[in-house]
């Protein structure tokens, strides 16, 4: 029985890509907006997804978490965003960082740039940078846009205006691509914006992940769930023969066996991948079967 | 392997996305370029039409002239107060004369009725030629905008205080400045006080500031009762209208992604130019118009 889980958990990482693509796909589900440049505008926008995804994409089909929890936040009719803040909790507690590792399209993203060949960089040594995140978190998220408002209580949505690079790559490139009046709008800020993609685009093929680990919120705030989130991996004591097979295939500078749901852990598989002796595997409350639903995909 | 597959998936997605902003640009282009030779198109034949009309005015001061004692008298009579332009001529020389029906002779009668029969139909002409005229000018501004007709033809909404209002608001203006909002948007908010200052510059050069805000639809009360506190806290004064989202122009409001959005819409309730993003508190934005503005409040005193 055990093998054949950790034989199952195997699989899932391998198809990994596969997921990726397919939750990129769904909450990215109205392809032809693209050519037209217009953005959806219907009920499913009341909902938000797991991932970056961002709303002003024109296939979007839900609300970005980040983009709804700073509009609610900066909104003079609310002074705190409850319902994306239980949203937040709910799909940490049940999935923690796996949300970055398989549905996140700006993951998928990255995690293809990092394939085109060339010399790749470890982060091992950057690793405090790790916490330049929370400090955006709390910052560009949180204090910013609740506390810079105009006269009637309103503000920016920092993170949105001023960083996130997912929301050019989605949202202002391809608006403006199929939106004359939009890309007559471009000014300074997009120009800003475009060389913060850039630079992410560019570390992202010599690094693994740098916007993942340095400065993404939604993974900083998942990454306080991992350690309480149904779903997390498991290393068998037992079975582990201490090869360090599993920390050398780690992009994440995580050690899996001293610190199974480290913050870092984006729940990728890698290690699983790596394991000679299939002594890891994912695990739902505790039971070592995977969601089966992502099985038989 | 693996890599070189993905590697070859993300060429072909970066080729992909490349054509789709080629294929995007192109029929923008096209559209351009037909939209230039349309225009010259008409502008030739509103130039006939203009030549037609002035000849049949021509031809109604003509009888004028022919008959001058009579229709002096006539004149003398009329008083301008009740003078309505928008009114049938032949109908309000008719009107005149038969109030005054004791001051002609028969003979001036007689001469008078004729002529106004004749003025009758020279007018019905006049009409037909300024209608198609009008129609061309509006098909001509409707390719601009890419709409078959204007959403602001049949306008009607409900100002903040009740009062309805239709398409006649923009008759009144060579240019109405259609302001389209929402109560959470803080780039529009952000705006307000410029509009109403856009207002009160523009009111004098024959314009009007409105604004829309697309929360306010279908007289929301709640929304309405935030706009106006938000309004009266920008000490924006311009009008604002609640209309039905089920409306040509609420469907045209539904569609705006981009906030704040203002558009030109001319006497006829037709859309002139692109729409502008962003806020004119941006004196870039302002500029450019204030520009438009000018532009078609001159294209208005040509017409006329």
């Amino acid at each position: 029985m055990d093998k054949k889980t950790n034989i199952r958990s195997k699989k899932i990482a391998r198809i990994r890509g596969w997921i990726q693509a397919a939750a990129t796909l769904l909450t990215n589900i109205h392809i032809p907006n693209l050519w037209k440049g217009k953005i959806y505008q219907g009920n499913a926008k009341t909902i938000c997804v797991p991932g970056l995804n961002c709303y002003s994409c024109p296939a979007a089909t839900g609300s970005c978490p980040i983009g709804a929890f700073q509009a609610v936040v900066g909104s003079s009719r609310f002074k705190f965003s409850y319902y994306v803040t239980g949203f937040f909790i709910l799909l940490g507690v049940i999935l923690g960082r796996f949300i970055c590792g398989f549905l996140c399209p700006f993951g998928w993203f990255q995690d293809l740039l990092h394939k085109i060949p060339g010399k790749k960089f470890s982060t091992a040594r950057l690793k405090p940078l790790r916490y330049l995140k929370y400090i955006i978190l709390l910052v560009f998220v949180i204090l910013l846009p609740m506390l810079v408002t105009n006269s009637i209580g309103m503000g920016d949505p920092f993170f949105c205006k001023y960083i996130c690079p997912q929301g050019v790559l989605e949202g202002a490139i391809p608006l403006s691509l199929g939106n004359a009046a939009i890309r007559s709008a471009l000014g300074k800020l997009f120009s800003f914006k475009c060389l913060i993609l850039i630079a992410v685009v560019i570390l992202s093929i010599i690094f693994y992940r740098p916007f993942c680990k340095w400065i993404c919120p939604l993974g900083a705030i998942y990454s306080l769930f991992n350690k309480v989130s149904l779903l997390n991996i498991k290393v068998e004591d037992s079975k582990c023969v201490g090869c360090d097979q599993c920390l050398k295939a780690c992009k994440m500078d995580v050690d899996i066996r001293k610190n199974p749901d480290h913050p870092e852990c984006i729940r990728c598989g890698a290690c699983i991948k790596s394991c000679p002796k299939n002594a890891i595997h994912y695990q739902f409350m505790d039971k070592p079967c995977k969601k089966k639903n992502n099985d038989q995909q | 392997m693996k890599t070189k597959r993905s590697i070859i998936t993300t060429l072909t997605l970066c080729v992909t996305l490349s054509l789709t902003a080629c294929t995007g640009k192109e029929p923008a282009k096209t559209d351009d370029t037909q939209n230039t030779t349309m225009v010259s198109s008409t502008e030739q034949s509103t130039n006939d039409t203009d030549a037609k009309l002035n000849d049949l005015y021509q031809q109604e001061n003509q009888i004028f002239a022919d008959h001058e004692d009579v229709w002096n008298k006539a004149f003398g009579m009329m008083n301008k107060s009740t003078a309505d332009p928008s009114g049938n001529y032949a109908d309000y020389l008719a009107g005149v004369v038969e109030s005054n029906k004791s001051a002609f002779t028969d003979d001036e009668l007689k001469t008078l009725t004729d002529d106004i029969e004749t003025i009758r139909g020279i007018e019905k002409q006049i009409a037909e030629t300024e209608s198609k005229n009008a129609a061309s000018a509006a098909s001509d501004t409707q390719d601009s905008s890419n709409s078959d007709t204007s959403p602001f033809k049949n306008f009607s909404g409900k100002d903040f205080d009740g009062n309805t209002v239709d398409g006649s608001l923009f008759s009144n203006n060579a240019v109405t400045v259609i302001n389209f909002w929402f109560n959470g948007c803080k780039p529009c908010v952000a705006e307000l006080s410029k509009l109403n200052e856009l207002n009160d510059t523009i009111q004098s050069m024959g314009g009007e500031v409105i604004g829309i805000n697309t929360e306010t639809f279908d007289g929301n009360e709640t929304a309405i009762k935030e706009a106006s506190s938000i309004l009266e806290s920008q000490g924006a004064k311009y009008r604002n209208f609640s209309i039905d989202s089920d409306s040509d122009a609420g469907k045209y409001a539904s569609d705006i992604m981009a906030f704040p959005t203002t558009i030109l819409v001319d006497r006829n309730g037709n859309i002139v130019g692109d729409p502008m993003l962003g806020g004119i508190d941006d004196q870039a934005n302002y500029d450019a118009l204030m520009k438009q503005i000018q532009s078609v409040i001159d294209a208005d005193s040509t017409n006329k």
